[in-house]
This record gives structure tokens, sequence and C-alpha cells, in this order.
């Protein structure tokens, strides 16, 4: 890692940031270095999934990864999400559906389901989906709202 | 955590050279991070360095005929999407699925979940009935080592210093289940889980049980009352189950009792052997 810089696209934009320590998590890079506050901290432990944001595509967890073996990566928070299709997409069917109480896990969520869906697509079976999303957790337990914006941003893509 | 160095060579050699230059507690391998980060946050591991194992050429996937080779830093997600893994071994793609969440497994690997060797391994028990060959490159060169043979203990494997596992290697397709009891039944850790595989190659079943400690096992005596087809006649089985929960080598700890999961283990047996047999569970 040259000259200890660290290089990653995020949210499209090339950024290119010093002195970031080896053991900063990229939770910690994205929020206070970066400012990008959506992307929340629950447990830092994996289990909650606050934290999702996509590294190339794929949802993962950003309080189990160094920011620094990210480096070279494309990462995308939820103040990025509109710009892929199918996360603008998966926005939306939150936001029709009234998928948030507190909003706490709502970026994790809407993070975790962009993941699944630009993989899969309509692919995955439903009630596989809905499992492939119980690592995201909800504080104000308002799932039945979540599948419902679930279901329906998966309507319609091919 | 105590400061350390991170490196990301790009050959195995330069990894190998990084890991032989310092100490095995002052250098350790990073794939997923999952495992590791919790062992370098609470200080269990202070190394000086930590190598990055993510630009190696190992996130592969190859079928050659029957057998199937995973490389060790290939994320569990990509294991489990494999179609061909999905059929030709399904405990695997069970045992994969029943690790934490999507996100997880998109950074979790093969080789992390090996390296850790936890006696609550999900993927070690399957790996067992599968009769999986760990292969491994080191400061003297390439060899391979029965899974049975690498996992000594939790945190305790045969990798001597620096070195690194390469890859997992399937010799069959095998008919096969997985099975697991937990509080909850996802992202938690399994109390008493039972891995079955049937081998046509060597008209046998192959049975281990993990979730207790030291770590996951291979359950022989099992096998051998299991008789040599598939589906098993109802009297093997049932006799099978019996020795299982009677004579296997189960303890008790801080998740569950001994006499729990000698219960458990029983249904869960069976149910996985219906289900590797292609009846449903509880049929
Ligand atoms: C929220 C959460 C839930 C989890 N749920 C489960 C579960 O349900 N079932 C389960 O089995 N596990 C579970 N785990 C544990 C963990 O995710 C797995 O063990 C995973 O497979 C580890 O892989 P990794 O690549 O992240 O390993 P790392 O953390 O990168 O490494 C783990 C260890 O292996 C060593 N290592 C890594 N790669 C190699 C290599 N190629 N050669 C030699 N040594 C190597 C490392 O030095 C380290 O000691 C969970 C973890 C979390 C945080
Ligand atoms: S904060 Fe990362 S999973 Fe909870
Ligand atoms: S809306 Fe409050 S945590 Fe989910």
């Amino acid at each position: 890692m040259s000259g200890g810089r660290l290089r990653l696209s995020v949210n499209g934009r090339p950024t290119e940031l010093a002195d970031v320590p080896p053991e900063e998590r990229l939770l910690d890079t994205v929020r206070w270095r970066l400012g990008l506050k959506g992307t929340k901290e629950g447990c830092r432990t994996g289990e909650c999934g606050a934290c999702t944001v996509l590294r190339d595509g794929h949802a993962v967890l950003s309080c189990l990864l160094l920011a620094r073996d990210a480096d070279g990566a494309a990462i995308t928070t939820i103040e990025g999400v509109r710009s892929d299709p199918v996360g603008e997409r998966v926005r939306a069917a939150f936001e029709s559906a009234g998928a948030l109480q507190c909003g706490y896990c709502t970026p994790g969520f809407v993070m975790a389901l962009t993941g699944l869906l630009r993989e899969a697509g309509r692919s995955t079976p439903l009630d596989e989906l809905l499992e492939d999303l119980g690592g995201n957790l909800c504080r104000c337990t308002g799932y039945s709202t979540i599948v419902r914006a679930a279901r329906a941003a998966r309507e319609g893509l091919p | 955590m105590a400061p350390f160095e991170l490196v990301a060579p790009a050959t195995p050699d330069e990894a190998i050279a990084e890991l032989g230059a310092l100490g095995a507690s002052d250098a350790v391998p990073l794939a997923g991070g999952t495992d590791l980060l919790f062992d370098l946050d609470d200080g269990r591991l202070a190394p000086r360095r930590v190598v990055s194992l993510r630009r190696l050429p190992w996130q592969t996937l190859d079928w050659n005929g029957p057998i199937l080779t995973v490389g060790s830093t290939l994320p569990l997600r990509r294991l489990e999407t494999d179609p061909e893994v999905r059929t030709r071994l399904p405990g695997l793609y069970t045992a994969v699925r029943a690790v934490g969440s999507v996100a997880l497994r998109h950074q979790a690997t093969l080789g992390g979940n090996l390296g850790r060797s936890a006696p609550a391994s999900d993927l070690v028990p399957m790996l067992l009935a599968l009769d999986a060959e760990i292969d491994l490159v080191g400061p003297q060169g390439a060899r391979t080592v029965p899974v049975d043979q690498f996992v000594i203990g939790s945190r305790r494997t045969a990798l001597r210093p620096a070195e690194l596992i390469r890859s997992v290697r399937f010799p069959e397709p095998r008919p096969s289940a997985y099975l697991w009891q937990r509080v909850r039944p996802f992202r938690d850790i399994s109390q008493m889980a039972v891995a079955v595989a049937y081998s046509p190659a060597r008209a046998r079943w192959r049975v281990a049980v993990a979730g207790f400690p030291p770590r996951p096992l291979l359950v022989p005596e099992v096998e051998d009352a299991l008789g040599p087809v598939l589906p098993p006649a109802r009297s093997d089985l049932d006799r099978g189950a019996h020795v299982l929960s009677t004579r296997a080598p189960i303890v008790g700890d801080k998740r569950a009792s001994e006499a729990y999961r000698r219960q458990i283990v029983r249904p869960l047996l069976e149910r996985a052997v219906r289900r590797a047999s292609g009846e449903k569970a509880g049929s």
C-alpha cells in the first residue's frame, strides 16, 4: 500500500485518503473522514446490518472491513444509491411502502436489498430473498412494511 | 488493538515470505476478517504485521469432472451461488448458507473458517462428511492434508509457520445434508449440528457432528450402523441414531448441556439422512 494512501471510488467519485491507520474500519472512514453519516453503526460486530455498503456492487459489512483492505474498491453508500437503477427502485419502494419508523436500520436494508436484487434480479424466489434479508435487524420491528417494500422492489425486475 | 502494518502481496510466494520473515505470532494472514478482527480487537492476537490475502489469485471455483476445487479466499457467497454446488453438493450449499448473513458471506471465506477452526463451525463438519482435502502451501512447498487431520481444536490446525491454505478439494458429488439446532435458526451459533453425506464410490455414509468442544468429529460407528446403501434401511437408521446419541463423545458446555445435545442429535441425524436420501425432512 504505497505511502499509506488509500484509494477508493466512493459513490462514483475517486477518493484518495492519506494516513488512514491499518486498523480503521471502513465504517469509520465513511462516516468520520468522508462525512457520509447515512451509513449507521448498530452493533459493530457483524450482527445487525446497519453498516451495510456495497463493495464492487456486493453488500458487505463496513464494520468488519479494514478500510485499507478495501484499497482500490468501488464503494456505494446510501448517499449514492440513487445513481444505481436498482438502488433507486429499492429506495422508492421503501418510500412508498412507508418502510421506516426511526429510520436507523433503513440505509442498511436499502443497501442489502439493492445488493441482492443486483445479484439475481427476480430469479431468487421471494421466500429466499426475504431469508437473505435476515442479516438486517430493525429494532423498531417494522418488518411487515419492509417485506412489502422488498416485494414491490422485486416486482418488474428482469 | 495494538498497532500493526497491513500488507497485501500479489503472489503466494510473497505472502509466504511476508509471513515467514516474522514469527508466527507476529505475522498473521487476513482473508475476510470476520473472525480475525475480533481476535485483534480483544488482544488475543497482537501481530506486528497483518498479511491480506485479497490480491492472491485464489478466489476460484473449478469443477473438473466430479472434483470441485474451491480457492481458499473465494467469498462464501460465491460458493453458495454456484448452481452446481447446490445440486451436486447440497449439504455444502446448506452449510454455507447457515453462516452469518449474505453480507457476511460476501466477506467470509472457506480458508478463514478452516483457519479459525471453531468447534461450532458450520463448514468443518460438512467438509468432514464430504472427505474434503486441504491444499496447503508454505516455505517448504505444497502438501495436501485431509480435513480430519487439518482441524485439531479451536484455533488449532495442522498449519505450519508461514503456511497458507490455498484451496479445498471435494472428491465427488455426494447426496448430503446439514442440519443444526440453535436458539435462533439463523445468525446464531449452532448448539448441535449434524452433517451427513453418502459416498457412491465407497458405498458408505459419512456422519460428522459439531457444536461442542474440542472440534467437529466424524463418527465412524454411526457410519457402520447406517450400512452401505442409500437410503439406509429403517432399522439401520434407528440403530445409527441410537449409537450417535449414546456413544458419540458429545459433551456439554455453556451453550447446551450434554443431555440436551444427546437428545437433539437423534432427530437431527434422522432428518439429515432422510433429506440426503431425497425425502422431505420429517417424512
Ligand atoms: C456475525 C457473525 C456471524 C457468524 N456466523 C457464523 C456461522 O453461523 N457459522 C460459522 O461457521 N461461522 C460463523 N462466523 C465466523 C466467521 O464468519 C467464519 O468463520 C468465516 O468463514 C471466517 O472467514 P474469514 O475469511 O472472515 O476469516 P478471517 O477472519 O480472515 O480469518 C480467520 C482465521 O483464519 C486465518 N486464515 C484466513 N485465511 C487463511 C488462509 N488462506 N490460510 C491460512 N490461514 C488463514 C486467519 O489468520 C485467522 O486466524 C460468524 C462471524 C460473525 C462476525
Ligand atoms: S454495525 Fe456492522 S453489522 Fe452491526
Ligand atoms: S425503523 Fe427503527 S430500527 Fe428499523
